[in-house]
């Protein structure tokens, strides 16, 4: 124990070289907690996007995952009626997504559509207003970019035009509604102008060729544990489908985001093997400066062990207060990486790439206070091993 | 009665640019309880080299030292560690305190590291402060001493663990004549106090001080 508080109290005597090189370690620290929340922040960030409404399974066409294409699955209704009478499914509900336009004045703009069944919905989160009913053909949900873009608030109506039709170049169907409430898309990416309808209502403005088609349908089993075997079952009953559990598409993404934590695991290691050079070389040179003081101690009789003691605690009291910086610092980072990588056009705004977790945390603050003490193992030895009549000797010439 | 040193035969010889320096041929020496010793000569003599070998600081090439009796070489280096902390002090021409230590708490450390309770190594801090005539600087860092000061602070860590010889070379190497004067004082009272004192020096005053004087040349006892 004495070792430490001298070392800790060492740090003190060179403030400047001990400053910058907490700035160092900071920095490293930073760079070593963004690479490890980036690692895994990807596919929890993901996980919890998906699960954000409590849907564990995706069904899409064949060959297909949600939103890659715009294939759409036949016979929708039925299928979503055969499995709400599945003793294992709470909840089944399809959606369609298209592309729309919404009347402005004289002009139109282009919108995303959503055909939703609200009873069964997995898409939005409704901020103000209310929600749609399962038989409201006459009422329309916006995002708040929508809203924006059609200058339109609750209450209003809105013309909503379906798809123009290629060979004619007129609008073919359109609808006034009333615009129930504003909603957050949880999978929008930002200023997505986005509504929603009920179902039926969207198909017919989709011009679908036939009009009971989806572009997914989301279940929700009874039970977590039931999802592996429930998954297993409708693959081998809707073999026209692709039936993806949320632990499959992570899976999925995992692969398709091998690079991203291939790189952050390069540039962790890289931090910590500047974090261990930092700690390591300054105190060897701290301990070579002070060689003569503790040949002394080691004169008077301080043990072996004290000595090692105080080096050691003077590289894990610079860990330590370095990591906590860098936990400041690279929290600070990740947020504003976050926002820059996040506005990509095509993210939904919802997803994170750096996500701080407890877990995260704890093991960046456990690997840096190893690496901590690892650095001071050299720096110790040399102090521990010093000859002392050398030394001393040395020191008086 | 054991003498707190005895020294047999002494050797040590240092490899040097391939070749051998003989720094003591065959010294013997026995410093009993209460002497104060002087161990004078010019520079390569010698006596710094025999000073670490009674103060278990190096090991001899041959020849034995005992302290009150015990063999150094019998020892592991935990132990002759220990020996050095309960048994002997030491001071040097730099001082070398931990500047980022009160001057209380330096003279706190050895006992500190034996194991002293903390309120008793406190008040015998305190009370060896006030010997070397620094009651009023105990709470003062090292780096705010003068020099005297600091050796002054460095003699009452020497004698923190009541040792039975304390070790001194070149205490006033790094001092001006007056505060010299004041360490060469205060060995004299320590000496009056019934310490036990080998000392190095280069300092004829001090040594003039010493109830026997050892002029080495050439690794040899002369006298």
């Amino acid at each position: 124990m004495r070792g430490i508080a001298w070392g800790i109290r060492s740090l003190r005597r060179q403030r400047l070289r001990t400053g910058l090189s907490l700035v160092g370690i900071a920095v490293a620290s930073a760079m070593l907690l963004d690479m490890v929340m980036l690692s895994g922040g990807l596919d929890k960030s993901f996980s919890d996007l998906l699960l954000s409404r409590g849907f564990q399974m995706r069904l899409t066409p064949k060959g297909t995952l949600p939103f890659d294409t715009e294939a759409s699955i036949a016979n929708a209704s039925s299928v979503v009626a055969a499995l709400r009478r599945d003793p294992a499914v709470a909840v089944a509900g399809a959606m369609l997504a298209t592309s729309l336009y919404g009347r402005r004045s004289d002009s139109l703009v282009t919108l995303v559509g959503y055909g939703v069944q609200p009873e069964a919905q997995s898409l939005y989160q409704l901020e103000a207003g209310r929600d749609l009913t399962p038989g409201d053909t006459a009422g329309v949900l916006l995002s708040e970019a929508a809203a924006r873009l059609l200058r339109a608030g609750i209450g209003d109506s809105v013309t909503l035009v379906g798809r123009l039709d290629p060979q004619v170049v007129t609008a073919s169907v359109g609808r006034r509604l009333a615009v129930r409430g504003t909603v957050r898309w949880l999978y929008d990416y930002r200023g997505q102008p986005s509504v929603g309808t009920v179902l039926p209502l969207m198909q017919r403005l989709a011009r679908q060729p036939s009009i009971d088609r989806a572009s997914i349908i989301l279940v929700k089993a009874r039970a977590d544990s039931a999802v592996p075997a429930l998954a297993a079952r409708l693959r081998q009953e809707l073999p026209q489908l692709e039936v993806n559990s949320v632990a499959d598409l992570v899976a999925q993404f995992r692969a398709r985001m091998l690079y991203f934590r291939q790189l952050a695991f390069i540039l962790g290691t890289m931090s910590l093997i500047v974090t261990v050079l930092l700690i390591g070389t300054l105190l060897t040179i701290t301990v070579n400066e002070r060689l003569g003081e503790i040949a002394t101690l080691r004169a008077i009789g301080v043990s072996r062990v004290t000595i090692v003691q105080q080096v050691l605690a003077e590289g894990t009291a610079l860990t330590v207060v370095g990591a906590g910086l860098g936990i400041l610092l690279g929290l600070g980072t990740a947020r504003y990486l976050d926002a820059i990588l996040t506005s990509f056009p095509g993210l939904p705004a919802a997803f994170s790439f750096f996500v701080p977790r407890p877990n995260t945390l704890s093991v960046a603050a456990l690997v840096l206070l190893i690496t901590g003490c690892v650095a001071g193992l050299y720096p110790a030895w040399l102090a521990a091993r010093a000859p002392i009549a050398a030394t001393l000797r040395a020191e008086a010439t | 009665m054991t003498p707190p040193l005895l020294a047999r035969e002494l050797r040590k010889d240092y490899p040097m640019n391939g070749e051998t320096v003989h720094a003591l041929r065959g010294v013997s020496l026995r410093v009993d309880a209460g002497d104060y010793v002087a161990i004078v000569g010019p520079s390569g003599s010698g006596k710094s080299t025999l000073l670490q070998l009674l103060g278990g600081l190096d090991t001899p090439s041959s020849g034995s030292v005992e302290v009150l009796g015990t063999p150094l070489d019998t020892l592991s280096d935990a132990e002759l560690t220990r020996l050095r902390l309960t048994r002997l002090g030491f001071i040097f021409q730099r001082f070398h305190l931990l500047p980022v230590l009160t001057a209380r708490e330096n003279v706190e450390l050895p006992m500190a590291e034996a194991g002293v309770a903390r309120a008793e190594r406190r008040s015998r801090a305190r009370e060896l402060l006030a010997y070397v005539g620094l009651g009023h600087r105990a709470d003062h860092r090292a780096t705010q001493l003068s020099g005297g000061e600091m050796q002054r602070v460095a003699i009452a860590r020497a004698l923190a663990n009541r040792p039975a010889v304390l070790l001194a070379d070149e205490p006033t190497g790094e001092l001006d004549a007056a505060t010299g004067h004041e360490i060469l004082e205060l060995f004299r009272r320590l000496n009056g106090d019934g310490t036990t004192l080998a000392v190095v020096t280069h300092d004829d005053r001090l040594a003039a001080e010493a109830g026997r004087i050892i002029h080495m040349l050439d690794g040899t006892i002369r006298d």
